[in-house]
């Protein structure tokens, strides 16, 4: 005999999204105070609109989109508020070792120079561990389109980061280096399969 | 008298300029790790309690 399980109302889906809307809202717009702004501003959206919902689709697409578009109708109404110094405070408040730190805050800074569409993408698929389908859907974009950024991000990234440009300090650029190779180390320690 | 090769002069690393698909895997591993640490801590922050309110007055409707 199995247990009734009751599905969660509409409003109990938005209260379990609203982590990971934040983080979209804080890649789209790199600024703390905006990215709460444009989540109450989705989540009021939202509440308005729970009519054209359909039950039993794609909640988390749905309510992504909305935050989306918003940012979009946000955008033509003001200029955009960049702040590229908001970097989140984890990053000053970690233990990590020195160059660790300067490495992240590197990180922080270069997904700041991003476009908002592949910064948005990027951390949708590697933070929120998205596919690319759902991404392609929550974006309204094609597949193609949401692979082709997620991977333009990763090399812009690392070309900024580990590439000669004068973009980057040398001490920077050495801590990320000396944190991939950690990190890929690590790595094969634990999975030496993959590294044969 | 073939040359034997010393390990010791073979360089560490790939050749400067020159990205291995090592070098971009590696490089992805140490992005992944580096945007959770970025990101993770803004998913924890509490949820404000106007927001919260919002939602509960809407679903009392």
């Amino acid at each position: 005999m199995t247990a009734a399980t009751t599905q969660p109302t509409f409003h109990d889906q938005i209260i379990a999204i609203l982590p990971k809307l934040r983080i979209q809202a804080l890649a789209l717009t790199r600024n703390r105070a905006a990215a709460e702004d444009l989540v109450q501003d989705a989540v009021c959206n939202a509440l308005s609109a729970q009519q054209s919902f359909i039950p039993g689709t794609n909640f988390p697409a749905w309510m992504h989109r909305i935050l989306r578009n918003r940012f979009i109708s946000n955008l033509r109404k003001r200029r955009d508020t960049t702040d590229i110094d908001d970097v989140p405070s984890s990053v000053f408040a970690t233990e990590a070792p020195h160059e660790d730190r300067l490495a992240l805050k590197e990180l922080a800074r270069a997904m700041t120079r991003l476009p908002s569409d592949q910064r948005e993408a990027l951390v949708m698929v590697v933070v929120h561990g998205m596919s690319y389908e759902a991404l392609a859907e929550s974006t309204g974009c094609a597949v193609g389109t949401a692979k082709s950024r997620v991977f333009r991000a990763r090399r812009q990234l690392e070309s900024w980061l580990l590439g000669e440009t004068k973009e980057t300090t040398k001490t920077a650029r050495q801590a990320a280096s000396l944190l991939a190779r950690r990190v890929a180390e690590g790595e094969a320690a634990e999975n030496p399969r993959n590294y044969a | 008298m073939p040359k034997v090769k010393d390990p010791a002069a073979t360089p560490a690393s790939p050749v400067p300029g020159k990205k291995s698909r090592k070098t971009e895997a590696a490089f992805d591993l140490w992005l992944q790790k580096g945007l959770h640490d970025i990101y993770d801590s803004v998913a924890r922050e509490p949820i404000p309690d106007e927001l919260l309110k919002l939602i509960e007055e809407d679903r009392k409707r």
